[in-house]
């Protein structure tokens, strides 16, 4: 009887935002007499910071200093459609809609800046609440100036309208299993390394460490994004040790109960979290950027399972993974019963079934294209489904 | 029942086992303490009692007749924030901000009683409080540095040239 210490490794890609038009995000900008400037998108900001990096966004495009930035999303009336806070989307889908408008508004300002300082608007830059000409510095006006001349002596309004729509999903060739296009606006990817103590006495795993790397294309805002990734490290956690949503599914009453029988994480389960954020700027996102938020507690779970077999030399693959799925594994091992199995299969690694437990209604043929993850050779037998409830196989 | 709330004082004409937090939110409109589990598990509801954090959704009404009862809306003002509501902004430590109202409250308590910015004890005091958003780890970076005395300009927090919230990272590239 000993406590184990082990090392588990799991990786997660992660597309951003939704495939098929059906997210879009629209966003308008109008600029006020004294030069201060108010987005209005329609972006629940959940927690996740969406109101911050528009702003950054709109701030940085336009050339004004970030306090001069008012984010409105308080009403659907005034403010455009935006799809919503989902599928990691804000930041690339909704960041795109406030920059095209943000640059329209930077055009405006450059024009009327133009006819006040009779100077091309080519030869003119906008930085920090300035408008100067290039190469001349000390020849500028303020950003606050060009809006109250476009009001009272123009007659304009500075304004700036933007929407952004990834395009339809990809068309696969059921044979070959090309793609005519991107299926995804772009990809995250990160890895993640847990380390566990477990004790074979009890079962139980703490989790000691978890370290992320993540590839999230431009960290707009580092602070933010540490943010994401800590969050979710932890509700990763739960989900790896802790955590089962709905402990009597298929049941009807398949929900758990209270917060004293459903366990979350809380700072006393906290393992050391470090994080690296890896810049791997996408060509179509706000200044690079890529989404963050839903990835963010995919790959601790599996992390934590390899790290509990590298320990035990058992494979838990239910998850949570349970002190009494821990001691189950262990006394199947011990009894020589092996690693569990299904269908006599080792299941752990096993692509094919994993692919296809919730796919058990879809039947691939010649009309249905096979999921772009279900790997087989050309002109192969389809996968056999797989029922998700017995496990038993329907070819 | 007499109590003051946030050095008001109240009248409240709510049933005696009424809990505390029924009563602030309903009856005296005053609505960060948060009805989360409403069973004492999650720590949303955090109020103190003379000083000393407790759940106000376990409290009865009648049981804190006379006693001083203190909110976050008792601890600073938007204009004057205190030391742990400065933390929790210089830090980062919310994101959809529904634990947050109680884990300041018992924050305060927290340093006010001397707590250190050893990560071990501010687990220990603050394990009471469920966040699903943040991780936990900026929260304790938070209250660390309000107990080692850290000083906050929040002012420079939002718009300081230094601060990554401002300037996008090789933007310009």
């Amino acid at each position: 009887m000993a406590i184990h210490r082990g090392k588990g490794l799991a990786t997660v890609e992660y597309p951003t935002g939704m495939n098929q038009n059906g997210d879009p995000s629209q966003a308008w900008i109008k600029v006020k007499p004294d030069g201060r400037v108010d987005v209005f998108s329609g972006t629940a900001d959940i927690g996740n910071g969406s109101k911050t990096i528009q702003s950054q966004i709109v701030a940085e495009t336009i050339g004004v200093p970030y306090d001069w930035v008012t984010y409105d999303n308080s009403n659907t009336d005034s403010s455009p459609m935006c799809t919503g806070t989902f599928a990691s989307r804000a930041t690339f889908v909704a960041g795109n809609a406030v920059l095209k408008a943000a640059r329209q508004v930077r055009e405006r300002i450059l024009a009327v800046a133009s006819r006040e300082l009779e100077i091309d608007p080519a030869d003119l830059e906008v930085a920090d609440g300035a408008v100067s000409v290039r190469g001349t510095p000390a020849k500028s006006m303020g950003v606050d100036e060009v809006a109250g001349a476009a009001t009272f002596v123009h007659g304009e309004l500075l304004t700036g309208d933007g929407a952004h729509l990834n395009p339809g999903a990809a068309i696969v060739d059921p044979e070959t299993g090309e793609v005519d296009r991107p299926p995804h606006a772009a990809i995250s990817y990160a890895a993640c390394s847990a380390a566990v103590e477990v004790d074979d006495e009890t079962g139980d795993v703490h989790v000691l460490e978890l370290t992320h790397v993540y590839d999230i294309g431009r960290a707009m805002n580092p602070t933010l994004v540490e943010g994401q990734i800590e969050g979710g490290a932890v509700m990763g956690l739960g989900f790896g040790v802790l955590e089962n949503c709905y402990p009597y599914y298929p049941s009807a009453e398949h929900r758990g109960g209270d917060m004293s029988t459903y366990h979350v994480p809380t700072m006393a389960e906290l393992p050391e979290i470090r994080n690296v954020l890896m810049e791997n700027p996408s060509s179509g996102g706000p200044y690079g950027a890529k989404g963050i938020g839903e990835m963010a507690n995919n790959a601790q779970p599996a992390a934590i399972a390899n790290a509990i077999h590298d320990a035990v030399g058992v494979w838990v693959t239910e998850f949570p993974i349970t002190p009494e799925r821990v001691l189950a594994a262990l006394d199947a091992k011990r009894e020589g019963r092996g690693e569990p199995r299904r269908e006599g299969r080792v299941v752990a690694f096993d692509e094919e079934m994993s692919i296809n437990r919730f796919s058990s209604t879809i039947t691939w043929g010649p009309d249905v294209a096979p999921p772009m993850c279900a790997l087989r050779p050309a002109g192969g037998p389809s996968p056999a489904s797989q029922d998700p409830f017995t496990g038993r196989l329907n070819q | 029942m007499d109590l003051t709330v946030n050095s008001v004082a109240r009248t409240v004409q709510s049933p005696p086992l009424a809990s505390l937090l029924t009563v602030l939110r309903e009856e005296l409109d005053i609505t960060s303490p948060k009805a989360g589990c409403e069973s004492g598990s999650c720590g949303a509801c955090t109020v103190l009692i003379d000083g000393e954090p407790r759940r106000s959704c376990l409290t009865a009404v009648c049981a804190v007749d006379g006693a001083e009862v203190t909110t976050v809306e008792g601890l600073g003002t938007p204009e004057d924030l205190s030391r742990v509501q400065q933390a929790f902004i210089h830090h980062y430590a919310a994101q959809c901000g529904f634990c947050t109202d109680g884990l300041v409250v018992a924050a305060t308590a927290y340093v006010s009683a001397g707590g250190s910015a050893d990560t071990a004890a501010i687990s220990d005091a603050l394990a009471g409080h469920y966040c699903r958003c943040t991780g936990y780890v900026k929260i304790i970076e938070a209250v660390a540095a309000v107990a080692r005395g850290d000083e906050f300009d929040i002012a420079a927090t939002a718009s300081s040239a230094n601060n990554t919230y401002v300037t996008i990272a090789g933007a310009g590239s």
